[in-house]
């Protein structure tokens, strides 16, 4: 019961982090229907830059990090991140939004091995330690050892998430991206101004993935320049397992994903983990292409 | 007129590459080796991204079906390397298929990731597996022979593939050209119209498959052969990119243009030694580049249009040049 | 029009490489024919190991630097050409070849044995002996390469020392853990059969992905097994991670890592706490080696750094080379092969350098560290 309970908080500690990658990718996907392959790069940017800034305030003085001040960094961090991802939106895909999907796609790549590799440029090749880290401590439940910093990991994102939620369900732009995602065309004729709210999805999406990238950065404590290539295409999946395009779906699949991950590491050995991952995500494409909570679409995948 | 200068050129370029090896160091002969080797992974790549315009984000997985194939079938069971290559022919038309399969309903974006998964679970199965040496891979692979003629040196594995170099860009060529290449195009511009004039879809999306896999894989065969050792990080995802990034520079679809995208992969590094970090990144750029300002690519292909306005051939390269307005609105 | 300047562009492309190919074939013909005598060097200076490749390359142009200071060798300056392997073996061979094509009298270096593996075919064909300074696959020695000589103590040896420790702290249930690399598999392997012929038992053999960062579920699967100890063979990066959820997961036993995670940064980033008590089955940096702390002063007032896990091996490695070549008193191959395989007693830091039948260490260097204060310290 202990290891049962044991690996189902592992796992949504992982599943915390798909989720919020997750949310990004479910987010451009409803809007503009692009797989934005770059977006786990936007995690691994987040990251960095919250390393750069957090050894900023813990090198010079070094008795800085307050609450107040990590929570800071935390949001500057977002935002720089998050007009990260406006600026790939306005660069590389505006200019792509009528052309073929294999077009866009292709240039979804080069983003993000241009990001990967400008990251790599900046900030080396090597891990680096996360300036801060966590306390180890934590409570003993019918034999499970659960740490404050894994609690801490869950609310962090859930409330990310609700605060997300409300956002899209109860501002006006919120209201304009669920708009565009069903008509783009009605919407402009509306006199939506429908590449702003593209624009604005795009710095969501990179918004969230940034705070995942900082939290990960605190809950593990290293960060390279690859860390965003198999945790996205990890979110990838959470996304496609939730339903494509659904936002509680993205949240939903990031965790069942975690979960089915933490299982699977403990009863078939880690080597088959990402094995079992990229299975589920072949079968859901193949066999309900629409998710767990995906709508009903008539349309041909 | 250009038709006749052509084929002389062409005849030119392969004379050119015959005699290459005799003013060429080791070094770089090994680069080169390793542009004709692209030069077929390419042109197999092309068939399936470039004529039937499907995705295709794992083509690395048929390097490694051909790589291992051979490699496990002449060293644990001491087959020649000749009698391999239908084992990994086979093998390759069975994987197409398997991958093929599965994604025939799926839309070219899911196609990608579907794809770039089946790589990476190739890759993963081959590091854990031990008929595949684990993540050490294989070594001690033996070297070819033809008659009692072993080929042995650099000299002669450059022959070997610049041969097989050839009759991929051959075959390539006769099946862009056929019945079945003009319904890759059609299914790549518009896969519902093509169905409706009768075109097999299902049908000719696998044959495109299987024939990229069957490419891929020969060279993954000689690839084998001539590194004697290989290892799971030669498939890895990154190495599907750098392939598809030959076919995009060079132009999707066309032949030429790959041939001179897969120089362009290879050789450019090498000129860049030293800015070995810039690398990937210049390519990332590139991608980009390519895409927002040239989608057709260095050197795009040229149908047989040749009375037409050259104006209106580069429209029809962009891709579903009418259909695309309208249709992502409704997307 | 517009097909005739495709044209031309693809054949001035040609035309281009041609000239630079030949040129450079050229210059590579006249630096063989120069007064230096060059020496290859294989490292991976790019990528995710560049940082130990770095630490190698420093201390081979310390060693080189030293013999010219003092008059060469044969009459003659050392000079190195530096290949990147990049730990990747495709780029490994024609980085190989590029050695070949420039001349090289013999190479040093290997740090990947993944990367060193293929590399090593393409020297052996090319008959350019090659001293393997770090990478230590017993895959490297089975080859039978005549000119491959590996100065690293060998797989089954750090295996060994690893375990018999683990034994004599009573340890019968020991977990083995890899990351699917091809030395630290091998290394595992090796592992697991010595726990076995000690009478233990292996409780778990697991692999995990070197990119991987959560290792709680893993932690936790350990944590039921109850190890007396648990052993990882894979890189530092992977293996500080998995220090530190090792110690929050509160899993039994000691925690061993092989010589891939010998290095300070596996201290950062497990945290000097959760590192405490570490052990490591290394062969000892310079800094433990008694006679070493020329070497060291030298290396930290060269590169104001200290020297990485491979260095004092690599500098060995080149002062090898040198006295090989003074032996045979030329630099042509087969005789230097010959002087390197009758190499007795070369007394280097921290080892003695004698080859057995497979061209590899007569007598390993292995020891078990432990972090103590956060610093390695010698265990036994």
């Amino acid at each position: 019961m202990g290891i049962f309970l044991q690996i189902l908080i592992d796992g949504l500690v992982i599943g915390a982090f798909y989720s919020l990658i997750a949310l990004g990718y479910t987010m451009v996907y409803g809007i503009i229907k692009l797989l934005n392959f770059a977006h786990g790069d936007l995690y691994m940017i987040g990251a960095f830059i919250g390393f750069t800034l957090l050894s900023f305030i813990t090198g010079d003085g070094g008795l800085n990090t307050s609450v107040l001040g990590i929570g800071m960094i935390f949001v500057i961090t977002m935002i720089l991140v998050g007009f990260v991802g406006m600026g790939v939106e306005r660069i590389a895909y505006r200019p792509l939004l009528l052309a073929p999907r294999l077009s866009i796609l292709i240039t979804a790549l080069g983003v993000s091995l241009s990001l990967q590799y400008t990251s790599m440029n900046v900030w080396g090749a090597s891990y680096k330690v996360y300036p801060i880290s966590l306390p180890k401590n934590g409570f003993e439940i019918i034999g499970a050892h659960i740490s404050y910093s894994q609690i801490g990991m869950i609310l962090l994102s859930a409330l990310l998430m609700l605060g997300l939620r409300l956002f899209i369900d109860k501002t006006i732009y919120g209201k304009a991206m669920r708009a565009i995602a069903l008509d783009q065309t009605a919407c402009s004729l509306m006199g939506i101004n429908v590449y702003r709210i593209i624009s604005l999805t795009f710095f969501i999406g990179a918004f969230l993935a940034a705070g995942a990238g900082i939290m990960s950065g605190i809950y593990y404590g290293t960060v390279n320049f690859m860390m965003g290539f198999i945790i996205g295409l990890k979110a990838f999946t959470a996304a496609v397992l939730g339903g494509i395009g659904n936002i509680t779906g993205a949240m939903l699949g990031g965790f069942v994903l975690g979960i089915l991950e933490a299982y699977g590491t403990f009863y078939l050995g880690g080597s088959w983990k990402d094995v079992l991952a990229f299975g589920i995500l072949i079968l859901f494409l193949v066999f309900k292409p629409t998710g767990i909570l995906g709508a009903k679409e008539m349309e041909r995948m | 007129m250009i038709r006749k200068y052509k084929k002389q050129s062409l005849l030119l370029l392969t004379l050119i590459m015959f005699i290459l090896p005799f003013f060429l160091n080791i070094y770089w002969l090994d680069v080169f080796t390793f542009v004709l080797f692209y030069v077929v992974l390419a042109q197999g790549l092309n068939i399936v991204v470039g004529y039937t315009g499907l995705l295709d984000l794992g083509y690395a997985a048929f390097f490694a079906v051909g790589a291992y194939t051979t490699a496990i079938l002449m060293t644990t069971f001491q087959w020649s390397f000749w009698s391999t290559l239908p084992v990994a022919f086979l093998l390759a038309i069975i994987s197409g298929i398997i991958i093929g399969t599965p994604t025939l309903r799926l839309r070219s974006d899911y196609l990608a990731i579907v794809t770039l998964g089946f790589g990476e679970i190739v890759r993963i199965v081959v590091t854990n597996l031990n008929i595949t040496g684990s993540a050490s891979g294989i070594y001690g692979i033996p070297r070819p022979s033809i008659g009692g003629y072993v080929i042995s040196t650099q000299k002669d594995f450059y022959y070997l593939i610049l041969i097989f170099a050839i009759l991929s860009v051959l075959i390539v060529y006769r099946l862009g050209h056929s019945r079945i290449g003009r319904a890759w195009i059609y299914i790549r511009e518009d896969e519902d119209a093509a169905e409706a004039m009768g075109i097999n879809r299902i049908r000719l999306k696998l044959l495109s498959y299987a024939s990229g896999a069957v490419i891929g894989s020969f060279a993954g065969s000689v690839f084998a052969v001539k590194m004697t050792a290989i290892a799971p990080l030669s498939f890895s995802f990154l190495q599907s990119v750098m392939i598809l990034l030959a076919v995009v520079l060079g132009g999707l679809g066309s032949i030429s243009g790959v041939v001179v995208g897969a120089a362009l992969v290879i050789i450019l590094p090498e000129l860049l030694r030293g800015a070995d970090d810039w690398r990937y990144l210049i390519f990332g750029v590139a991608l980009v580049a390519m895409m927002v300002f040239r989608p057709q690519g260095i050197w795009p292909p040229q149908y047989e249009t040749e009375d037409e306005d050259p104006n209106d051939e580069t429209e029809d390269l962009d891709g579903s040049n009418t259909k695309a307005p309208e249709e992502s609105p409704s997307l | 029009m517009k097909k005739y300047s495709a044209f031309a562009i693809g054949l001035l492309l040609l035309f281009s490489i041609l000239l630079s190919a030949c040129s450079d074939g050229e210059s590579s013909e006249k630096k063989s024919n120069d007064d230096d005598i060059s020496v290859g060097v294989l490292l991976p200076v790019t990528g995710n190991n560049a940082t130990d490749g770095k630490d190698m390359l420093n201390a081979m142009n310390m060693a080189v630097e030293k013999v010219n200071d003092a008059g060469g060798v044969l009459g003659k300056k050392i000079k190195l050409e530096v290949a990147d392997d990049a730990c990747d073996p495709q780029t490994a061979t024609t980085a190989a070849n590029k050695l070949v094509s420039q001349g090289v009298i013999a190479v040093v270096g290997g740090y990947c044995s993944g990367a060193t593996l293929p590399a090593t075919g393409v020297f052996h064909n090319a008959n350019i002996p090659m001293i393997v300074a770090a990478a230590n696959s017993s895959e490297l020695p089975e080859q039978g390469y005549e000119s491959l000589f590996l100065i690293n103590g060998l797989v089954p040896d750090q295996a060994k020392t690893g375990t018999d420790y683990f034994e004599e702290q009573g340890g019968k249930n020991i977990a083995i853990i890899h990351d699917n690399s091809a030395y630290a598999k091998n290394l595992a392997d090796f592992a697991k059969g010595y726990v076995e012929e000690n009478g233990g038992k292996v409780v778990a053999f697991e692999a995990i992905n070197p990119e991987e960062k959560d290792f709680g579920s893993l932690m936790t699967k350990l944590k039921a097994l109850n190890p007396d100890g648990t052993y990882f063979t894979g890189y530092y990066a992977a293996g500080g991670l998995m220090v530190k959820q090792f110690k929050e997961k509160g899993v039994s036993g000691s925690f061993m890592v092989g010589d891939g995670s010998y290095s300070p940064d596996i201290i950062d980033i497990a945290g000097a706490e959760n590192a405490e008590g570490l052990l490591v089955t290394a062969t000892p940096t310079a800094n433990f080696i008694p006679g070493a702390e020329e070497f060291v002063e030298e290396y930290k007032g060269k590169y104001n750094l200290s020297p990485g896990p491979f260095s004092a091996l690599s500098f060995n490695g080149m002062n090898l080379l040198v006295d090989a070549l003074e032996r045979a008193d030329t630099t042509e191959a087969d005789a230097l092969i010959k002087a390197l395989k009758e190499t007795e007693n070369f007394e280097a830091i921290g080892q003695v350098i004698e080859f057995n039948d497979t061209n590899s260490l007569n007598q390993s260097n292995f020891h078990v560290m432990k972090v103590e204060n956060g610093d390695f310290v010698l265990e036994k």
